[in-house]
């Protein structure tokens, strides 16, 4: 009950620091301290679950019919990186998004931020059908005013327009799921389902949900909204929109099986399959980018495709009652949103910082901030160790909780999935050291390459406070991977309530294993400081002014440095949307020559847009009904009540 | 506790031999004298007293490349057995964070040669990028294979296992080795992939990364990149080697083998040319595979 209840509170506050915030000449301070408040307060009620307190709930009555709100080890899950991310994104808007700008948006930016976070609060509470759908779509709604914020650029107005048609088109789905649900179990409250009917039932709602969940997490065809989205939005809300809305998404396949008394087989391998292309697919277009926030957007999808994996190997688990399998499918997912949390929501920061910094986010025009800006160099770094998925950062510890799964899985008889599974994972974590060796490297390091980096310097320190505390999370999580394990054991029995099997799978079967990783990893970094002291006690010699020595090579330039561009260029046929004109080289004495590459989405650039534009350009010859005269209206308003009279007269006679 | 003093000796004095031997076996084929076999060791006592010369575009990534890839080699080399003496450091699961390991020093290697800003280094970086992005399959299908064959995920076990030899995992193994083979040669920059001693930077992969490093860093990064051959080349040869009653027999083997090895290597580079830059990813592809053949027959 303290718990809910805690979190309620939390809700509140965010609510009300929202409100305040849209106030013309609102104290900002109290705004802030409001939703900070709240922050706490959730992180504090999440955490005292997480770590053995009781389940508590709330019931009350809408319209008359029962509603629960819940905070289980799943909610709690979830709010962990919500308040966390969304506490610190508060901290790093108040500087890099000012309320003073001339253009006023800093009041509506806080405004949907605090509505966002106390929907998502809400949202991850719901125990009700409908409640849970109020709450999506408030989520849906307020990201939607976030990605435009700044309105008055066309691509812009444009990505969030993209993103609202695929938000509802999910929601449709949704409230399809949410019907067939009340169906099976009477009701629109959300309880753990009886004994199984059919595996078509299950299978059903099951299809349903990860087609309408799929618009929030992005797989394979359905994330086309999402990269522009991300790169059009301010960069703290990028952050929260990666690093906690798109796991929504991942929240309601969980949370929507969970309820289920039984999945049916097959449907783990598919989702495992679908997750596996979706990182490939994700990651392989992240090396493509120039613009850095795209390329994190791709990058995202590519971390979603993961979490989705070990979403399915959970299921193929849960399916055939093997608690093993399901305790590091569900395991390796929960823990990877975690730290994907992490550590994208600081790679978002730092691209925020570069943004404000240079106003540009185009890779190719940047370059050897790593001078200029050293302490946002060194906060990134660890992020960006960790999305390569190298030790000792946190996403390898989730990344080998999942392969480890997917070797158990393989020694039970599912070989084709899971070898799929570690093939995609292993070529995953390949390319995605590419992208982000790209994305550092073309940045931070070498030379820079235009005069946009001259003035750049690092940001203020309540900017460089959330990427510091991110930061050492990557690391902390990355050593101390084996204290969360007794937490992922309460998240991962909240998932499969109905089934009897042992506690304390994780915290059992891991510990040994993770405390010996974690010494090892520990060795790693006690070498790297011998080897750097034992580098630094000779450095005593004046440094000299010298340029790169580059085979010796007199006037070395910053134009011929390698590009981003030329960097992924042996990529180019994995990268499905990357369409480049080459020059051709004729005779002895070829003239000049150019060069051209552009990216294009497959699935929404390539694919859709001209079909969407076509379907647009039929629907036109409705226009006509669109007069914009108020007689006509109701007009319409009267016709329509007139025809649904004449149907409730006629409807015994023609049914019979 | 002996078994892993020697280990650890192993690891800390054996490695700027075995370029040593790689040369002289070069140089005996082309009729030439060569350099003498421990010439690695005064070169990198030389270096250990020369002072570094840092460029003005560089960073402290610049350094994370040499000490990075030093000290993810020693932790990875704790988790690999020498032969069949059992590893120092082993669990279930290590075998990832071993591989793990070398991308750790790979990235770090990366980064740090476009730090410099040099073109050439760049062009070093992207190619090892793309190289070991594809050579990182045929290692972890070959795990996969020997994961499954052993119904293990420690390296202790699955690589100490097939030493006795069933029959039926004799043809999977020997493809599994023969792609291992592959990624040996290329992730230590060896011909058929990369030519250490070419003059020409163009052509260089692993070397025109390191250009721009002097000194001490310089000679991390010659220890580390033999290193990388000694542990590597440890995972070949550990599933091939007879297993002896004796522990001494063992390290005997383990040496000898070692050093055989050395010498296939410098016989490999002095019959054969490297490929040109497009035929590489077809050689790892090739190695890609075999070890995925090896996977397959051990599924079915």
């Amino acid at each position: 009950m303290l718990d809910v209840a805690l979190v309620l509170a939390s809700t509140g506050c965010w609510f009300a620091g929202a409100l305040i915030s849209a106030v013309p000449r609102a104290p900002e301070r109290l705004a802030t301290g409001l939703g900070l408040l709240g922050s706490l307060l959730a992180l504090g009620a999440a955490l005292h679950l997480l770590l053995g307190g009781a389940v508590s709930g709330l019931d009350f009555r809408v319209w008359g019919f029962p509603a629960r709100l819940e905070l289980d080890a799943l909610s709690a899950a979830f709010l962990l990186p919500l308040h966390l991310v969304g506490g610190l994104g508060l901290i790093y808007g108040q500087r890099y998004w000012p309320l003073q700008l001339a253009w006023g948006s800093g009041r509506s930016l806080r405004f949907f931020y605090g509505l966002l976070v106390a929907a998502m609060t809400l949202l991850f509470l719901a125990r009700h059908g409908l409640v849970f759908l109020v709450a999506w779509e408030l989520m849906a709604v307020s990201a939607f005013f976030l990605v435009g914020t700044e309105h008055e650029k066309p691509e812009v107005r444009r990505a969030s327009w993209v993103y609202l048609a695929c938000t509802h088109t999910g929601t449709l789905l949704l409230t399809a799921m949410v019907i067939l649900m009340a169906q099976r179990s009477g009701g629109l409250l959300w309880t753990v389902l009886p004994t199984a009917t059919s595996p078509w039932f299950e299978g059903g709602i099951l299809l349903l949900a990860v087609a309408g969940f799929g618009f929030k997490m992005g797989v394979l065809p359905l994330h086309f909204w999402l990269p522009s989205a991300h790169a059009s939005a301010p960069s703290h809300v990028s952050a929260i929109l990666s690093a906690v809305m798109l796991k929504t998404g991942i929240y309601g396949i969980l949370r929507v099986s969970s309820l289920l008394p039984d999945i049916p087989r097959g449907v783990g391998g598919m989702l495992l399959a679908l997750g596996a292309l979706t990182a490939l697919y994700g990651v392989g277009n992240a090396l493509a980018q120039r613009d850095y926030k795209r390329l994190l957007a791709y990058s995202s999808i590519e971390n979603l495709g993961i979490i989705a994996m070990g979403v399915g190997l959970g299921w193929t688990g849960r399916a055939t009652h093997d608690p093993w399998l399901m305790a590091l499918g569900f395991g390796g997912a929960v823990f990877h949103v975690w730290n994907h949390a992490v550590f994208k929501s600081l790679l978002f920061y730092g691209a925020g910082a570069l943004l404000h910094a240079t106003g540009t986010r185009d890779m190719e025009a940047l370059g050897g901030l790593a001078r200029r800006m050293p302490r946002t160099a060194l906060t990134v770094f660890p992020a960006v160790l960790a999305v390569a998925a190298l030790p000792p950062f946190n996403a390898f510890l989730s990344e080998w909780f999942l392969y480890r799964g997917l070797f158990a899985s393989l020694g039970r008889g599912y070989p084709w999935s899971s070898a799929l599974g570690l093939v995609a994972l292993a070529l995953v974590g390949g390319m995605a050291a590419v992208a982000f060796a790209r994305f550092f490297g073309t940045l931070f390091l070498g030379s820079p390459r235009s005069g946009l980096v001259d003035h750049a310097h690092d940001p203020a320190a309540s900017m460089l406070l959330p990427m510091a505390v991110l930061a050492g999370l990557c690391l902390a999580v990355g050593l101390g991977a084996f204290l969360l394990l007794p937490l992922l054991d309460r998240v991962i029995a909240a998932m499969a309530p109905g089934t009897p099997w042992p506690p304390a799978l994780l915290a059992v079967g891991l510990r040994v294993d993770l405390r010996l990783l974690a010494g090892v990893e520990l060795g790693l970094l006690a070498l790297v400081g011998v080897g750097l002291a034992w580098l630094h006690r000779q450095a005593d010699a004046p440094e000299a002014d010298l340029p790169t020595w580059d085979c010796g090579y007199a006037a070395p330039v910053a134009r011929a440095q390698y590009t981003g561009s030329s960097f992924a260029d042996a990529w180019a046929p994995v990268q499905p949307g990357l369409r480049a004109r080459r020059p051709r080289f004729r005779g002895l004495f070829p003239g000049g020559a150019s060069f051209r590459q552009a990216f294009r989405d497959p699935v929404g650039e390539v694919f859709l847009e001209p079909r969407v534009v076509r379907v647009a350009e039929r629907l036109l010859r409705f226009r006509r009904f669109q007069q914009g005269h108020l007689p006509v209206y109701l007009l319409y308003v009267l016709l329509t009540l007139l025809g649904t009279f004449l149907w409730m007269l006629l409807r015994g006679r023609l049914l019979g | 506790m002996l078994q892993f003093l020697l280990h650890g000796l192993t690891v800390l004095l054996l490695p700027p031999l075995l370029p040593g031997l790689i040369a002289k076996t070069k140089a005996l084929m082309a009729g030439r004298q060569g350099p003498p076999v421990l010439q690695l060791y005064y070169d990198l006592a030389k270096l250990a007293r020369k002072q570094a010369v840092f460029s003005r575009t560089t960073t402290w990534v610049f350094l994370a490349g040499p000490v990075g890839g030093v000290a993810a080699g020693l932790v990875a080399s704790c988790l690999v057995p020498f032969g069949h003496t059992p590893a120092p450091v082993s669990f279930e699961g290590d075998v990832i964070l071993f591989a793990y390991l070398f991308g750790l020093a790979r990235f770090l290697t990366i980064l740090s040669a476009l730090d410099t800003g040099s073109s050439f280094e760049g062009m070093g970086a992207a190619r090892e990028a793309t190289f070991s992005a594809l050579a990182e399959p045929a290692l972890f299908l070959g795990f996969a294979a020997l994961a499954k064959a052993t119904s293990s995920l420690s390296l202790s076990t699955m690589l100490a296992f097939p030493g006795s030899l069933t029959a039926r995992f004799t043809g999977p193994l020997i493809l599994i080795l023969a792609g291992w083979v592959i990624v040996y040669l290329a992730e230590n920059s060896r011909i058929p992939v990369d030519d250490p001693n070419t003059h020409l930077e163009l052509t260089m992969i692993h070397e025109v990364m390191v250009l721009d490093h002097s000194g001490r860093p310089f000679a991390l990064v010659l220890y580390g990149a033999s290193l990388k051959l000694l542990v590597l080349g440890t995972l070949i040869l550990t599933p091939a080697l007879p297993r002896a009653p004796h522990a001494w027999q063992n390290w005997l083997a383990f040496y000898a083998a070692l050093a055989g090895l050395a010498v296939a290597v410098g016989v490999v580079e002095s019959s054969m040319a490297r490929f040109r830059m497009t035929k590489v990813p077809q050689f790892l592809v090739a190695g890609v595979l075999a070890t995925a053949f090896a996977f397959l027959l051990m599924l079915v």
